[in-house]
């Protein structure tokens, strides 16, 4: 019996390190390196319009470097990294406050929620979010109408669409999340008595919070400002529905070159140069970071003085606090504050998207009805007035089963409860007020439910795939370290900084080249089963950023446990099989349900890549709300979203209920949903 | 057959044509129907094809059901945003035809291009696709678009010949009018208080008082058009000198005037995002009912045809290469043109749909249609439209216009 196990380990052993890895290595070779490779190619090219692929290889030359260092582009340029530079310091300055909030001012019933609120906005698509800023900025909107009347505005309305401020104020908005979480997780892994210790030094909150908190919290700001400044760099979707002629991103600039001007070439040394521009500006960004904290670190005069006086000011605080009569601390009551209006600002376009996914008007933005008066006319109109009672009657009953049934399972205090009851009416009363409509008829529109199914086909299949190639990739690089590992990550981080509308375009061109060869080229050509070609085109895009995602987050999974128990279990018998089920893959679950729920959102939401490789029969609900941008979007897009958020969030549910089974703290979970 | 092309305002002909003269008007495209059946030597392997053509313009459903099936699938159309009738491209195609159809929508007939040559140019999914007139020439030689089997479209005999056989496709073989536009602009007369009336006066507004608040729309040729037609120059110019001029104006001097490059103004209008905008007349006239519900004043706006001269753009119903349900397609094509189903679709869009006896058909099928004068226009101002020609100038044009975006963004 041993014998066989022995050599079967040996040979174990002898293969290559990278073997765990192998599929990734060979995924990502195909689909990403082969064909980002052919847009590198491009770039040196020139355009031939009148090619399928409009690109001529005859002359290859850099005149198209040359042509993106003209003025106007460079402005352009310098414009984008402004706005995402701002809007990365913005989320960290916004954010931090209440990451640290959640971490340390509440207790553990709180934290959770409090993530989950910041969490959950996400669950909404990108691109509907983005639209209902226009609601409450718009200059003839109740709110800009409202602020006119006040006398706060002038009468011209609110300003601010069209122009690179808003474009400003929504990518702050639409990244907040990516920054909160990481720095959340960093914060509360800090073991509580670091703090403590820095405070019974004599040492003040100032001076904890800069000399012990901060850098502790630092590859949590690190992965924070990557999650969010390398994807805004490359968003394009933002500055195209909000920003107007002046706020005007690269991102758009190299998507028309693509598209509009059928300039490849061209779009392609603009991607490649953005890409070099991004590093640049991570590898400045991290110099300063290191200089700052290189000053702090080496005594000399200046930075001691500054230290010194830190510890000096905080510390004659705290004495003075315990003089003073009235301790009245003003922090908790600021942080609360702070987050809630946080909290306010992640819902306000939640909020509005389902209030206009009531509009009885023809446009999504435009708010035409009069809520809370229809019901009126119909209840004296003898052809509905049952139905309205009815209606009424039906949200009566449903609230007063919803109380009873929350009050016998949950702790929730019976004062909240009763509220239940004005909340009904409420309701009832909006409800009726309003035009539901687009709700009854919203399948009816062309392939509107057809897209929501496809979404989440594509999505999953996508997880799964970025699931097993980033748990084994995660594992071989965690485990199996080498010289290999360098190159891998330099793989994988080069995947997570691309602009997606270059893995879009790359993809794209790469597909019709693949589809001749034998079997690879089957599933995108004819698919498989149920699911057609463009589907299997749609995995393999999603998956490429999420496996990337997967991959880092098992990586540091188990990086930061030790080899001692698969050692263990090795000495004690375990065929290397065995060892991977009962151990590793256990020690790795939390960081697969982390990585997969990530992927899952992320997939779903995906538009540019999926707009440029999806095939007719497989149209997800971004791809087909990003064509409708184009022109009107209609009020039954509202309702879609609304549709998919509920669907989202119902799967967010289980899986929490799944690892609150399994004896996980809410602060676990939350870990684990933000994905470290 | 020949019959002269006659496009008046609704109001003024609404009156002068009873119901009588309406039928008499549909049997004789009925008969016609009949006849071309025969020429085309169509054995009666479709019957329904025959039937839905010989009823005309009265009968407006047949089943499709036969052809759907041999097929097997669904009906994948590929076209502008919010240009279709939703129950056209859903309930009403289902009941009728037996078709369950999928819609997307694409942004510029680049993109259509981009996505259908994606696709190594068979295998994008899509059967119906509609593409702008002159992009045609391209996507015939790119082997994008097939032909026609014109067979199983009899009811092409319901389109008016002014808006058949154009000048990219003379005898209809890939392509089939879908509907046709032109360009204007549509401004706040309450912010703007000249008068305006010519591209010079648009030009000058957006550079002047407008400034900061005006949009144009976002693609090539229209950016370019109204300083052509403006000064008198073909619109269609090849000649270097009058680029070069354009280039210079449209990018040292307009493009910092511009707030938005935006092809579908009209809820952004209603939502009071500018004071002047560049649009298409379908789209402006989309802007009247939006400002209205938005609780705005649309009589405070006023929409001015382009002068002297403007645009004319026709919008081509095509069939994809590699299309999965070809005859399908050839059945959904042939049943939109069943004049009800196009006057439906007019409504909707606000697009001529280039319809035979466009007169009869609305004072018959949609005498409540209301700013009729946004949709059909006097001969003598059809006259100075005039159609893009895709020629050697495009680059140059897509040049200005990312020339312009970058500086206006600067």
């Amino acid at each position: 019996m041993t014998a066989p196990v022995a050599t079967t380990y040996r040979k174990r052993l002898r293969a290559p390190k990278f073997a765990l890895a192998l599929p990734s290595i060979i995924w990502y070779l195909l689909f990403f390196a082969v064909p980002i490779a052919f847009i590198v190619v491009y770039s040196f090219a020139a355009k031939d319009g009148s090619k399928l692929i409009p690109v001529d290889y005859s002359n290859l030359s850099g005149a198209n470097y040359s042509n993106v260092f003209d003025e106007t582009f460079f402005k352009v340029f310098k414009s984008t990294l402004r706005i995402s530079t701002i809007a990365t310091i913005g989320c960290l300055v916004i954010g931090l406050p209440v990451a640290y909030f959640a971490a340390f001012k509440v207790p553990e019933k709180w934290k959770a929620i409090i993530l989950a609120l910041v969490v959950v906005p996400s669950f909404t698509s990108f691109l509907i979010r983005t639209v209902a800023w226009r609601i409450p900025l718009a200059p003839n909107g109740f709110f800009s109408k409202w602020l006119v009347d006040m006398g706060w505005i002038g009468t011209q309305g609110i300003q601010i669409l069209e122009t690179p401020l808003a474009v400003q104020v929504a990518i702050i908005y639409n990244y907040l999340g990516f920054m909160i979480l990481p720095l959340f997780v960093a914060l509360d892994r800090i073991d509580i008595r670091m703090r403590e210790a820095s405070k019974d030094l004599g040492a003040g909150r100032v001076a904890t919070f800069f000399g012990v908190t901060l850098p502790l919290a630092g590859p949590g700001i690190i992965a924070g400002v990557l999650l969010t400044f390398i994807p805004m760099c490359g968003d394009y979707v933002t500055a195209t529905v909000l920003g107007g002629a002046k706020g005007n991103m690269i991102g758009s600039m190299i998507a028309s070159q693509f598209s509009g001007a059928q300039n490849w070439p061209l779009g392609s040394a603009m991607a490649i140069l953005m890409i070099g521009a991004v590093l640049l500006s991570m590898v400045v960004g991290a110099a300063i970071v290191w200089l700052i904290a290189w000053v702090f670190k080496h005594p000399t005069p200046i930075s001691t003085r500054i230290k010194h006086s830190f510890h000096e000011r905080s510390v004659s605080r705290t004495r003075e606090g315990k003089t003073t009569l009235f301790k009245f601390d003003v922090l908790p009551i600021a942080l609360t504050l702070w987050t809630v209006l946080v909290l306010v600002f992640l819902f306000i376009p939640i909020l509005l998207v389902v209030f206009h996914s009531f509009n009885g008007g023809s446009s999504f933005t435009i708010w035409s009805g009069n809520a809370g008066v229809k019901w009126w006319d119909e209840l004296f109109d003898g052809s509905v007035a049952w139905a309205v009672m009815i209606r009424f009657a039906v949200l009566f009953v449903v609230s007063v089963i919803l109380r009873n049934v929350l009050m016998r399972t949950t702790k929730i205090s019976r004062r909240l409860l009763n509220w239940s009851g004005p909340a009904a009416f409420l309701l009832a009363f909006v409800v009726n007020g309003m035009s539901t409509d687009w709700y009854e008829s919203v399948f009816d529109f062309a392939s509107i439910g057809d897209a929501i199914r496809n979404s989440f086909i594509a999505a999953f299949g996508a997880t799964i795939l970025a699931v097993i190639l980033g748990g084994f990739a995660g594992i071989a690089l965690a485990r199996r370290p080498g010289i290999w590992t360098k190159v891998f990550m330099a793989t994988v981080f080069l995947i997570l900084v691309t602009p997606e509308i270059m893995d879009a375009i790359a993809l794209a061109t790469w597909f019709p080249r693949v589809a001749d060869f034998p079997v690879i080229g089957y599933p995108f050509k004819n698919g498989w089963g149920p699911f057609n070609g463009g589907m299997n085109k749609l995995w393999v895009g999603q998956s490429l950023y999420a496996s990337a995602v997967v991959t880092l987050i098992v990586r540091a999974r188990l990086a930061g446990l030790d080899e001692s128990l698969e050692e263990a279990a090795a000495d004690l018998g375990a065929t290397p099989a065995r060892a991977f089920r009962q151990i590793t893959l256990p020690l790795i679950s939390s960081a697969l349900i982390a990585g997969g729920l990530l992927s899952f959102t992320l997939c779903l939401d995906n538009a540019v890549i999926s707009t440029l490789i999806s095939e007719a029969g497989s149209t997800t609900f971004p791809v087909a709300l990003l064509g409708a941008t184009r022109s009107t979007i209609k009020p039954f897009w509202g309702v879609g979203a609304v549709i998919l958020f509920c669907v989202t969030l119902g799967a967010l549910w289980f899986v929490t209920v799944v690892l609150r089974r399994s004896g996980s703290s809410s602060s676990e979970i939350a870990a684990t949903i933000a994905g470290s | 057959m020949t019959q002269e092309l006659r496009i008046l305002a609704p109001d003024s002909f609404r009156d002068k044509l009873n119901r009588r003269a309406f039928i008499k008007a549909g049997t004789a495209t009925a008969g016609m129907a009949v006849v071309l059946m025969a020429c085309g030597g169509s054995d009666s392997d479709s019957p329904d094809t025959t039937a839905a053509a010989g009823d005309g313009s009265k009968e407006a459903s047949g089943d499709w059901s036969r052809v759907i099936n041999q097929s097997s699938g669904t009906l994948a159309m590929y076209t502008w945003g919010d240009y279709d009738d939703p129950a056209l491209v859903g309930a009403l195609a289902e009941s009728s035809l037996g078709v369950k159809m999928k819609v997307d929508y694409f942004g510029s007939n680049e993109d259509l291009i981009t996505k259908l040559s994606a696709g190594g140019g068979s295998s994008s999914g899509f059967d119906i696709v509609v593409p702008t007139g002159p992009y045609i020439v391209q996507m015939m030689q790119k082997g994008l678009i097939q032909k026609f089997d014109k067979t199983l479209i009899p009811n092409m005999v319901n389109v008016d010949p002014a808006f058949l056989s154009q000048a990219w496709d003379k005898d209809n073989e890939y392509s089939v009018c879908k509907n046709w536009g032109t360009t204007g602009f549509f401004y706040d007369t309450t912010k703007i208080k000249k008068e305006l009336n010519t591209w010079q006066d648009f030009l000058d507004a957006c550079m002047g008082e407008a400034s900061g608040q005006c949009s144009v729309i976002d693609a090539a040729p229209n950016y370019a058009g109204p300083y052509f037609w403006a000064n008198g120059i073909d619109w269609n110019t090849e000649d270097k000198a009058s680029l070069d001029a354009a280039e210079k104006f449209l990018v040292e001097e307009l493009a910092q005037h511009v707030k938005a490059f935006d092809s579908y103004p009209s809820t952004k209008l209603a939502e009071g995002a500018y004071t002047l905008a560049m649009a298409w007349n379908g789209d402006a006239r989309q802007a009247y009912f939006r400002i209205k519900d938005a609780g705005g004043t649309p009589e405070n706006w006023r929409w001015v045809l382009g002068a002297p001269d403007t645009e004319l753009f026709m919008d081509t119903f095509c069939i994809a290469a590699g299309s999965p349900n070809a005859e399908a397609a050839h059945a959904w094509i042939n049943w939109i043109l069943i004049p009800e189903n196009s006057i439906t679709d007019l409504e909707y869009h606000g697009y001529h749909t280039g319809m035979k006896e466009m007169e009869q058909l609305i004072t018959e099928l949609a005498p409540d249609l209301v700013k009729g004068d946004m949709i059909f226009f006097k001969s003598e101002e059809v006259e100075t439209m005039h159609t893009q020609i895709l020629n050697t100038s495009i680059d140059r044009l897509v040049d200005i216009l990312n020339k312009a975006k970058a500086k206006a963004g600067a």
